[in-house]
């Protein structure tokens, strides 16, 4: 078996482990799928369900359709095409199926399965698009999936439920079900705090501000005053909005029953650096409850510097008095080909980087955990990505008034196939007047959680779930 | 004619209601050849259908497991569930509901209930459909000796009808965040398209009047901030402290009265179990002495709710009411860094107790706003007569009292 083989199943196992009422482990190695050639599926005559591994993946996304299941839409692209051959038959919807079937019961997944979920779980797009922004990163802006309104779509999850209808039909002696409401549990939430700002009156946020209040005069137009009054507020109450909503943050959160992470970060400070003393930081440590995780947010010149990075993480060591092993980049400046070896080699077990700045979606198609892919032999990092899926300022910029409704659109169909939203909050933005427009939309995103009944989980309780790497 | 015939019916209906006198027997009420409807306390498998009914009507989403919460799985016996609701052919178009809740006075622990869930279908309204699936509920009371049956609601016709009495209403102690509170508070959203002179006018005033009441309480609550309570320690809860019991009895014995009994159970049933939302609970301490708590949180609303706020006299050198103070700026920032647009609490009646949280209440910059729902007694005739609670001032009530769909 080829090691992508190896390590599709792997993630699979574990995803569908988590997120479905099975073991994965059972199911995935059981005689109910093979994965193997097209030829070997095509000639087939076992009741089995064969994934085709060696489809080339076609970029173009010029086949994109949507298919009914267990009460969603999943979107699909790169169909097979299986027209010449006169005993395989499109099932379930024949202009959008999402099996092939022959006479002898035996099914082929109706797209190039294999080929989409590589593709996204190794960053293959990046690969083909090495575009990055002025801080090295990859954006969604760069990649084909945000022109073909893609970036929204879990495909590794909506592949992994037509998976588990597809084997309990077959278990059973049965079609593949196209209902699997029993069998997919409520969804996940991994709730994250960038805790950027703890004070709101340091130099550099102080100067952003007074910048903004001059930038109208280069267009002729009259200074932005308001940008003094929060110069003023915050000398004179500086944890107003910004530490202050930690423990609001907290007991928001508390209140739903759910729990978080919090990524501190320390070190050089600067522009793109920590703005937090390392007395704040200690402050914070005391008053996040022992359920709720810290982590570490990589400063900006930790950025595949070990000698920064080690230096950061001992001393974020030392404040918090714990064994860190979580971590998201500040800036989400993270190398996918580098940076996990890196970070993996210095402690880090779960990593929350792989999103984007620009918008909300699924970077690597997953709603869930996965390991990043390394090469031949060696073909998990002993690392798990978790990837960012929304981001506060990102959310509302895309979706303005909507935001949440989008929000619920999301959580409504990752309730029918499973998985895991990781959502990153910014405390100095969840309740801040100066930022008015995210005002309450953490709070409705909680509600809207809370009606599918969704369970929040943090990443050292995600480790205990989840197979040893 | 059709009124006379209804009323004759009504009354063969009234008469088997005396010849099923067990509560789960099925009354086939035949008001005319129209309409046949069966009222009784729901079956298994029923709950999803009322529930359904609830969320038609209400245009809601309330889950299954928040029905379950509050109807099935309180701190009594789980069966029967003293819910009737009425069918008619396979649709239910009627549902009351009592939560047997457990209060204490002088004399000891005893049973109530609590009226939740009046719901009429609006096609079926006028056919006393409420007043027959109390008489379920009625036989349910006596049956289990329940002292009263008691709830808080806009809307008494009904009630009155029933023999319930109206002692008062409930009025809210209340601080604004944000003006959009004011809004809530009142009920009355600004949503006129038409902006004419004395609708801008209104809107300024309102404004401003709203900015001024925000700066008063604001004042008022950071000059009353970080006062000293010498020896005694604010604590946030992760379960009921199991001296929850013990104190409510102490707090009884000192001021007096009738209240929920809130033991340890009852503390994880209605705060920490909630579906909706999990109340915050911060207990204060003399060491590890228990002195009493303040509950709050923020509804889905956006407002901050003042939940409970309880507290006994001790050894300590602080007065009360500087605690009480202490507990209720906490509730207020709680609130406030949660982000809610303001935060609301109820006083009720003249109790000791809750005449101090009021006064307390004010000095910290809380406003008494005299705008609130009617309070419904009935006193249930087979109850042990209990000493002095048929005075509505002996009973000591806080929004613990609610259905809890806010906390």
């Amino acid at each position: 078996m080829s090691d992508s083989i190896s390590y599709l199943k792997q993630q699979l196992i574990n995803h569908i482990s988590l997120c479905f009422n099975l073991d994965g482990k059972e199911l995935l190695e059981s005689r109910l799928i093979r994965f193997d050639c097209l030829e070997n599926a095509l000639n087939s005559t076992e009741r089995t369900i064969f994934i085709p591994t060696d489809v080339p993946f076609n970029e173009a996304y010029d086949d994109i359709y949507h298919a009914e299941f267990n009460q969603t839409t999943l979107t699909l692209w790169n169909r097979l095409n299986l027209s010449a051959y006169d005993n395989w038959r499109p099932i379930s919807d024949e202009s959008a199926p999402l099996w092939y079937q022959n006479s002898s019961g035996t099914l082929i997944s109706a797209w190039n399965l294999f080929g989409n979920l590589m593709h996204t779980l190794t960053f293959a797009e990046e690969k083909s698009h090495p575009q990055k922004d002025s801080h090295g990163r990859y954006t969604a802006a760069f990649g084909p999936r945000l022109k073909k309104n893609l970036l929204e779509v879990p495909v590794f999850n909506d592949a992994a439920a037509v998976l588990v209808a597809g084997c309990s039909g077959l278990k059973d002696g049965n079609d593949p079900l196209y209902e699997i409401k029993d069998l997919v549990k409520p969804p996940y939430l991994a709730l994250s705090h960038d805790c950027d700002l703890l004070r709101g009156n340091d130099k550099w946020t102080q100067a952003v501000r007074a910048y903004r209040t001059i930038i109208p005069l280069k267009k002729l137009k009259f200074p932005a005053m308001k940008n003094l009054w929060w110069i003023v507020r915050n000398c004179y109450a500086p944890e107003r909005y910004y530490f202050d909503n930690i423990t609001g943050l907290i007991e928001l959160e508390k209140s739903f029953g759910y729990i978080s992470t919090f990524y501190l970060i320390n070190g050089q400070g600067g522009r793109f650096g920590a703005r937090s003393s390392n007395d704040m930081i200690k402050k914070l440590v005391r008053t996040v409850p022992s359920d709720w995780a810290l982590g570490i947010h990589y400063n900006y010149n930790t950025f595949l510097n070990e000698k920064n990075f080690i230096k950061q993480y001992a001393e974020l060591s030392s404040l918090t008095e714990s064994n860190l092993i979580c971590g998201r980049a500040h800036y989400l400046k993270f190398d996918p080909f580098r940076s996990f070896q890196f970070l993996a080699e210095r402690g880090i077990k779960i990593d929350e980087s792989s999103g984007y700045t620009d918008k909300i979606g699924y970077r690597n198609g997953i709603a869930g955990a996965f390991q990043p892919y390394k090469s031949q032999r060696e073909i998990t990092q002993p690392i798990w990505e978790l990837p960012m899926t929304i981001m506060d300022a990102a959310l509302v910029k895309q979706y303005g008034d909507q935001a949440v409704d989008r929000f619920d659109q999301l959580m409504n169909h990752l309730s029918k196939v499973g998985g895991m939203m990781s959502i990153n909050f910014h405390p100095d933005k969840f309740f801040n007047p100066e930022y008015k427009e995210l005002n309450g939309i953490y709070h409705k995103m909680l509600i809207t959680a809370r009606q599918y009944n969704a369970k929040a989980i943090t990443g050292p309780l995600l480790l205990d779930y989840l197979q040893p790497v | 004619m059709t009124s006379v015939l209804e009323d004759y019916l009504n009354g063969i209906a009234d008469m088997l209601y005396i010849s099923f006198e067990k509560y789960g027997k099925i009354v086939k009420l035949a008001i005319n050849q129209e309409i046949s409807m069966d009222i009784q306390l729901i079956d298994d498998g029923e709950e999803i259908l009322c529930n359904q009914f609830y969320n038609r009507i209400y245009k809601r989403n309330r889950t299954i497991d928040q029905w379950r919460w509050e109807f099935a799985q309180n701190n009594y016996k789980s069966s029967p569930i003293p819910y009737a609701r009425v069918m008619d052919e396979s649709q239910v178009v009627g549902t009351q509901a009592f939560i047997p809740i457990r209060m204490i006075d002088i004399d000891g622990v005893f049973w109530t209930a609590k009226s939740e869930e009046t719901l009429v279908d609006p096609d079926y309204r006028g056919r006393q459909l409420f007043e027959k699936m109390y008489n379920f509920l009625f036989d349910y009371a006596r049956t289990n000796q329940f002292a009263c049956i008691w709830g808080f609601t806009p809307a008494i016709k009904a009630f009155k009808r029933l023999d319930f009495s109206f002692p008062g209403k409930v009025d809210q102690i209340f601080i604004p965040f944000q003006n959009k509170s004011i809004s809530l508070l009142l009920k009355k959203e600004d949503r006129s398209e038409n902006v004419n002179f004395k609708n801008k006018l209104k809107r300024a005033v309102f404004l401003i009047a709203g900015l001024v009441a925000q700066g008063i309480s604001m004042v008022r609550l950071n000059l009353n901030k970080n006062s000293p309570l010498t020896g005694l320690a604010i604590k946030r809860w992760d379960k009921p402290d199991e001296q929850c019991g013990e104190l409510c009895k102490q707090f009884i014995q000192q001021w007096g009265g009738t209240t929920i009994y809130r033991d340890a159970e009852y503390m994880q049933w209605r705060f920490f179990d909630n579906p909706y939302v999990k109340c915050i609970v911060k207990g204060v301490y003399d060491q590890d002495r228990l002195l009493g708590w303040v509950a709050y949180n923020i509804g889905d609303d956006g407002m901050g709710y003042l939940i409970d706020l309880i507290l006994i006299r001790a050894d300590y050198t602080v007065a009360p009411k500087e605690i009480i103070k202490q507990l209720l700026i906490e509730a207020a920032i709680g609130c406030r860094n949660m982000g809610a647009s303001g935060i609301r609490g109820w006083h009720a009646n003249n109790h000791p107790f809750d005449k101090l949280i009021c006064e307390a209440a004010r000095d910290v910059g809380y406003y008494h706003i005299r705008k609130g729902h009617e309070t419904v007694i009935y006193f249930c005739e087979t109850g042990k007569v209990r000493n002095g609670y048929t005075n509505f001032d002996n009973w000591f009530v806080t929004r613990i009292n609610t259905e809890g769909v806010h906390g």
